[in-house]
């Protein structure tokens, strides 16, 4: 029996150590001093010797703050807006018949499969006329246009699964529309609420191409960092890379039993 | 009476429709349209003939290139990944886990990672080289190496995605038919062409198409691990976009691209998704 699972254990292994060690780069640049790392020809990987001066440079550092600000701000105005309007969207497509919104989702994921830079391009040039460009609610209203089919997608799940008639007792028990919306069909539909928002943040705190389009003077994180890669300056956005990695990081593991296949496929079922 | 109560749902939908109609389909019309125009005023098809002189071909050559590279190394090592995590072993908990941390770590800083692992001078790739007492790399020094570098980097960071659908297929196979299979003398090889391989296929069409249509839209990690050469069309059209005096050109291979996507979808939509639809 254990001689059966050695090749799958020597791989799970060998396959580990290749995805780990990118991560364990990003832990030793932010934490081990510049003299071993950025500064030598070969830069050491072993020992680890842990300082904490990455950090307190990079802190004090306010160019990067800003744009973690910014990237803090966007991805909850793209959560925010992905849930007001995939929620309704949701409700309303459960209600239609099937080959109808099964029509309006498809075409929402054609959307989806269109080539960010595509749209962005035309897009910055629009925004510019209306004030939007280099700011930071212009990236939200492009960066939307990625999440929102996904969230439709999730949210229409979530009603799919409600009982039927739930909606109907309520209203015969006397509840307004709003109550029966509050108290009946928004306590079943928190998970999916839950899961469309934090994807939605998630998609929007890694977005890159609308970002760079829309907004180069005032950046997000991912087109600073970028900024500072290609000036050849990484040393000092290290710390940084790992700050915003870790709440991704984190949803991703507490999400983890939720990221079927199906969310993650853009909503195609088997 | 019903049909009419049916249709007035349609107001809910509305917004989200509008929002993508207003911000995706409007768009990308106008780029096509443009893409015609020349600086002086004229529609013709001379920004087409121009960026193909300029080498879009070879472009969308390096970036076939890529998508199909990375699309095969990360269907093998999914599939490899599934095969494992859905045999219960110990420590398969943190054995998924630890496969589906890169899906968490943003394409960029994945970028600035491998930029740092791979960089000529100073990259932790080669210090490993060096401490095993091998010479150093630059992997940098050809096209071919320059785009090995970016499926690597793409492999680490979308492999999981792949491997948590093809896991959500290889679940749908019932044990019995393994164990049926094994009884009946059946190795673990034959077992895996003939049994798994079938009732995956579906699952590893859907990877493939979600993910080609991703891998031809990449253009963080190229435009960070490589820059603009070797170039691929997003890089390309980026590099047109800023470095160009008119924004035509860029409109141009933008729409090139867009063609490519288009044909691409509606291959998914006529031979892979219409069904999947149906509830």
């Amino acid at each position: 029996m254990k001689n059966k699972n050695m090749p799958s254990y020597i791989i799970a292994i060998i396959l580990a150590v290749i995805f780990i060690y990118p991560l364990y780069i990003l832990i030793l640049i932010a934490f081990e001093p510049i003299s071993l790392t950025f500064d030598r020809l070969y830069p050491y990987q072993l020992p680890f010797i842990f300082t904490l001066k990455n950090f307190e440079a990079s802190i004090k550092d306010l160019s990067l703050i800003k744009p973690v600000i910014r990237s803090i701000i966007v991805a909850f105005t793209v959560g925010i807006l992905a849930i007001a309007l995939a929620t309704p969207a949701g409700y309303g497509l459960n209600k239609l018949a099937a080959r109808f919104s099964n029509k309006i989702i498809m075409l929402m994921f054609v959307v989806n499969m269109m080539p960010a830079i595509v749209i962005a391009i035309p897009i910055s040039v629009y925004f510019i006329k209306v004030g939007l460009y280099n700011n930071i609610f212009g990236i939200a209203l492009a960066q939307e246009l990625v999440v929102l089919p996904i969230s439709v997608f999730i949210m229409l799940g979530g009603f799919r699964a409600l009982p039927q008639d739930i909606e109907n007792q309520a209203m015969v028990d006397g509840a307004s529309i709003f109550h029966s919306f509050r108290n009946v069909i928004l306590p079943l539909i928190k998970i999916p609420l839950l899961i469309s928002f934090l994807l939605a943040w998630m998609t929007s705190w890694d977005e890159f191409t609308y970002a760079v389009i829309i907004s180069p003077v005032n950046p997000t994180f991912p087109v600073s960092l970028y900024d500072y890669v290609s000036r050849g300056e990484p040393f000092i956005a290290s710390s940084f890379a790992l700050l915003v990695t870790i709440p991704v990081i984190v949803i991703v593991v507490v999400l983890q039993k939720y990221l079927k296949g199906e969310y993650l496929s853009g909503g195609m079922k088997i | 009476m019903h049909r009419y109560r049916n249709y007035r749902y349609m107001v809910y939908v509305l917004p989200a429709l509008a929002y993508v109609a207003v911000l995706s389909f409007f768009p990308a019309a106008s780029v096509v349209f443009y893409s015609f125009k020349t600086p002086r005023g004229v529609y013709s098809i001379s920004n087409y003939e121009a960026i193909s002189k300029a080498g879009l071909l070879t472009s969308i050559g390096n970036t076939v290139i890529v998508s199909f590279g990375a699309l095969l190394i990360q269907l093998f090592f999914a599939i490899l990944i599934a095969n494992i995590l859905i045999k219960s072993l110990k420590g398969n908990k943190l054995f998924s886990t630890i496969f589906i941390l890169p899906y968490g770590i943003s394409t960029v800083v994945s970028a600035f990672i491998f930029s740092l692992i791979f960089s000529p001078v100073g990259g932790f790739a080669n210090s490993t080289l060096y401490s095993l007492g091998i010479h150093s790399v630059d992997w940098y020094s050809t096209k071919y190496s320059s785009m090995g570098v970016v499926m690597f980097a793409d492999f680490w960071k979308n492999t999981p995605l792949v491997a948590l659908i093809l896991m959500g297929g290889m679940s749908t196979i019932p044990p019995s038919l393994n164990e049926a299979a094994s009884v009946d003398g059946a190795g673990s090889l034959r077992r895996f062409i003939h049994i798994t391989l079938p009732n995956l296929a579906p699952f590893i069409a859907i990877a493939l198409l979600i993910r080609g249509v991703s891998e031809f839209n990449i253009f963080a990690l190229p435009l960070i691990l490589i820059g603009y050469h070797p170039s691929l069309i997003n890089t390309l059209v980026y590099e047109y976009f800023i470095y160009s005096s008119t924004t035509y050109y860029s409109y141009a291979a933008a729409s090139v691209l867009l063609a490519i996507i288009v044909v691409f979808a509606f291959i998914i939509i006529k031979f892979g998704g219409a069904k999947q639809y149906e509830k």
